[in-house]
């Protein structure tokens, strides 16, 4: 090939390409994400993977997730924390006389009567009557299924059905505790095409759940009675969803839903950029990644909105109370004076994940910041010194703290590795630890061995970070009560593991449970809160946010921050509110 | 020969079931069992509940009776069931492991008709601009991460240039023809393919370069010159032939991959493929989709390298089986 010619073949080259750019950049919109959804279809991304819907079953959060989409249960908790009657006419309560105190073998129990609305269907036109609540109950007491959250049902001991209209039922209690009506995980199935299912493999170790219609024909409109059908699901790739033409409630705007797997957080964001998908649901974005996003929205004025809601998830630092270093309570306070958490959430979070005081949400009405009620710990280097310095940890001129046998004041602090806000978070606090002389060796690990070993079974000797997830006024039993620390003797079970031991608490959580006078139970809670913060048994950090993408036009959607995710009032969200309401519609 | 298949089938057959051991063992090995994790997602599960479900699940049981009763389930054609996506495990894995055999063969062949080639070409003008430009970019394949290509790939032609789309095996879409479904499927294979390729390519490259300038250097190439024979059937009949047999054993291997997935790309692109699946089934527990996939994976690493045994003496003449 002659020079000349070469060198036409370089140029046409360029000009293709800058051609091709020019062609790029200049379409409208060529990083929005092209035309805007309307109400004809929503593709939604998660980035987690989804197993199939059986929901006394799944375990997934993405599971739960999608649950909201195709199914409802008795009592909801909606987006403002509040219990609200969702397939139940109404809440039973003692005060409206649906709710009855009694007496059974000497033994104190409670009734509760329940009613499915009259409307509520299967998608076959079956009607969902206490008979489905009746068999999820019986599946979730075989012990041939693979169910691990039974305690939502096994703490009803009889369903009696009335035979006179099986959408009235009898819940007979094993004991009578207050927050018995929060049935939020008390699952139905469809009794109708479950049952003979379960009859037939039921015997047989998870029989029923390999034979189960929505493991063997998860598109039968006969399992589902929410706002949305599956037609299509693809495990690891994605969902269809069309509008259920016989739901109970108000049909939803948007016709069809498409939920599509992304599990790379940057693929997913250039999927919503370049149109592919339309929205980013709660189980997506990083926190630290919406915040950047939430940069670009504004900067290049992108048709999303960046949704963020503090919600019940409590990040935290468990500390080992078996460590000799930390049961000195000087020690544990002096950490807790030393990390300026509103300069924590401002510097990382940009102020969208407020400072924790404890375990329990800003939502929760039993939430308190007052320092008449609990121990509050402003952020003051000085009053940690001095805590250490009684504490016998003296500073020497290399920066660090010795006691009287000459051992430095060490703390190992482990976190999930590759979590990017949390190692961050943990850089920090070793640099205002550092600040009052604490030597802090960080060393992280692979989420499944922190979880799955060190966390479960307490294998740390000083202090790890990562979360608790609660709802609005939960007990907590699993977190702080002596007898849930987890031990080879108790299978790991309980979430104690700090170790704590208090008998005052111990003896405020059994009596919290079964108080039925709300006033008192603000107060046995406070008093519990008290105790956590005065002992420090845990440090508290932050309280987490929940984040999402939506398109700019999306009403009706709004985050909730606790484990009823955002589908569950999905028959709200609307793409064309203007046209909708040109139309009459609700 | 026959003997020697059936000998290498025999031994090939005894590793088999020496490594599914080995890898059953290695599983049970790793922290926390497929109960911890329900366990600890818990926070009301008692003792009772992970006594019962260890029963049910068969964990109360030591490791050898385990690995008897899975190994007993296979031979019974069962392959058992997803803890982790509740469905069989033929259901989970298929789809997956036909997505991925598309991707990971298209892939292998868009990169040996790229790279075998260039190879050659390079070869024969062994320090020239061509071979150094072609060294250049089979460096940059082989050094460049499959993570960082994949993501470029996609802001260039997904984002900013948004002629394929940025991820997925194929549109959510109804009412495709046939054509429309094969041309939609290939749309989405296009940037995991090249991001695929773009490593493979290099090394391939570097192998037939290396082969090919070891076999052009022989002697009998330069006898075959002076007996006459034309350029093209030197190179083809006597040089490539000749260089054929490294190139036979990297491409042996490569095939075994097609059935274990390239989990970042998968992961990167949201393709539904099997490496991405083992990947979740490892970390959740799910020992049967876990074991079946690495058998698969074992199985064919051993057969395609038996293959390969086999195609040395159809490539090379003076390799016998005797």
């Amino acid at each position: 090939m002659t020079r000349p010619a070469r060198r036409r073949i370089a140029t046409a080259g360029i000009v293709l390409v800058a051609t091709l750019a020019v062609y790029a950049f200049s379409r409208p919109g060529h990083l929005g994400g092209g035309a805007p959804p309307t109400n004809s279809r929503l593709t939604i991304g998660i980035t987690q993977e989804f197993e199939n819907l059986n929901p006394v079953i799944m375990s997934m959060s993405a599971t739960a997730y999608l649950f909201r989409l195709v199914n409802r249960t008795l009592v909801t908790l909606d987006e403002n924390a509040e219990w609200k009657a969702q397939l139940a006419v109404e809440l039973p309560t003692l005060e409206n006389g649906l709710a009855r105190l009694v007496e059974v073998d000497g033994q104190p129990k409670l009734e509760a009567d329940w009613e499915i609305r009259e409307a509520a269907t299967w998608g076959d036109g079956t009607p969902v009557t206490c008979h489905d609540l009746e068999f999820a109950w019986e599946v979730a007491h075989s012990d041939k299924v693979s169910i691990a959250s039974v305690e939502m049902y096994r703490q009803v001991e009889e369903i009696r059905i009335d035979p006179a209209n099986p959408k009235r039922c009898t819940f007979l209690y094993r004991e009578a505790k207050w927050n018995f009506n929060r049935l939020f995980q008390f699952y139905v199935l469809p009794a109708h095409l479950e049952r003979p299912v379960f009859e037939a493999y039921g015997d047989q170790p998870e029989g029923y759940e390999q034979h189960s219609l929505y493991t063997r024909d998860p598109t039968n409109p006969g399992l589902y009675h929410g706002p949305y059908r599956i037609t299509e699901i693809k495990l690891g790739s994605h969902l269809i969803l069309e509008r259920n033409p016989t739901f109970y409630g108000d049909p939803a705007h948007i016709e069809q839903l498409v939920i599509v797997l992304i599990p790379n957080t940057g693929t997913l964001e250039a999927n919503l950029r370049s149109g592919s998908i339309n929205m980013v649901s709660e189980l997506g974005m990083s926190f630290d990644q919406a915040v950047a996003f939430q940069a670009r929205v504004d900067a290049e004025g992108l048709p999303f909105k960046v949704n963020f809601k503090p919600g019940f998830l409590y990040e935290h630092v468990d500390l080992n109370l078996d460590n000799p270093l930390l049961q000195d309570v000087n020690v544990r306070r002096a950490l807790v004076y030393a990390i300026d958490r509103d300069g924590l959430c401002d510097a990382l979070f940009a102020g969208k994940q407020p400072p924790a005081l404890h375990y329990v949400s800003p939502r929760d009405p039993w939430y308190t910041d007052d320092p008449d009620r609990i121990a509050v710990y402003p952020h003051s280097r000085r009053e940690a010194s001095r805590l250490l310095d009684e504490a016998g940890w003296w500073m020497r001129p290399d920066g660090y703290r010795y006691n009287a046998q000459g051992e430095r004041l060490r703390l190992k602090l482990m976190t999930t590795a590759g979590n990017k806000v949390r190692e961050i978070v943990e850089v920090y606090l070793q640099d205002q630890w550092g600040g009052i002389g604490v030597d802090v060796r960080i060393q992280n690990e692979p989420a499944r061995i922190f979880f799955g070993e060190t966390t479960r079974k307490r294998k740390f000797d000083g202090a790890v970070m990562y979360a608790w997830t609660s709802s609005p006024e939960s007990i907590p039993r699993s977190t702080l009560h002596s007898g849930m620390i987890p031990s080879e003797a108790n299978g790991w079970s309980g979430q104690n593991q700090p170790g704590w031991v208090k008998p005052e608490v111990d003896a405020l959580i059994e009596e919290l449970e079964v108080e039925f006078d709300a006033d008192r139970r603000l107060e046995l809670a406070r008093q519990i809160m008290d105790h956590y913060t005065g002992d420090v048994p845990v440090i508290p950090l932050y309280y987490r946010s929940e984040v999402s993408v939506t398109p700019a036009s999306l009403t009706g959607y709004s985050l909730t921050g606790h484990q009823v995710h955002a589908t569950d009032h999905v028959e709200r969200w609307n793409l064309e509110p203007v046209a909708a309401a040109e139309r009459g519609a609700p | 020969m026959t003997a020697y298949i059936l000998r290498r089938l025999v031994q090939t057959l005894v590793v088999i079931g020496l490594l599914s051991f080995f890898c059953y063992y290695l599983m049970t090995l790793m922290p926390g069992d497929p109960i911890d994790e329900m366990i600890a997602a818990n926070p009301f599960a008692t003792s009772a509940d992970a006594e019962r479900l260890r029963q049910l699940h068969g964990l109360d049981q030591p490791v050898h009776v385990r690995y008897w009763n899975w190994v007993k389930m296979i031979a019974s054609g069962d392959l058992g069931y997803s803890r982790t996506y509740r469905v069989p495990v033929t259901e989970a894995l298929g789809k997956s492991l036909l997505n991925t055999s598309i991707l990971a063969g298209t892939a292998l062949a868009f990169s040996l008709l790229v790279a075998v080639p260039l190879g050659v070409w390079a070869a024969l003008r062994k320090g020239s601009r061509v071979d150094y430009l072609v060294n250049l970019f089979a460096f940059a394949g082989i050094s460049v991460p499959s993570f960082w290509i994949a993501i470029v790939l996609i802001l260039l032609f997904a984002v900013y240039i948004p002629l394929y789309p940025a991820g997925g095996t194929q549109s959510i879409a109804f009412g495709l023809g046939p054509w429309e479904s094969l041309l939609d499927r290939v749309q989405y294979l296009v940037l995991p393919v090249l991001s695929l390729s773009f490593l493979s390519i290099g090394t391939y490259v570097r192998y037939t370069r290396a082969a090919m300038i070891e076999a052009m250097a022989n002697d009998y190439i330069r006898t075959a010159r002076a007996k006459g024979l034309s350029w093209n059937r030197i190179l083809i009949m006597h040089g490539f032939r000749n260089a054929l047999i490294p190139l036979i054993t990297v491409i042996a291997l490569s095939f075994s991959t097609l059935f274990s997935g390239a989990i970042i790309t998968e992961t990167v692109f949201a393709y539904d493929g099997v490496g991405r699946l083992v990947f979740l089934s490892i970390q959740r527990n799910d020992f049967n989709v876990a074991m079946v996939a690495f058998m698969i994976s074992v199985t064919m690493v051993l057969v395609m390298n038996m293959i390969a045994d086999l195609l040395y003496g159809v490539a090379d003449p003076r390799i016998t089986y005797s």
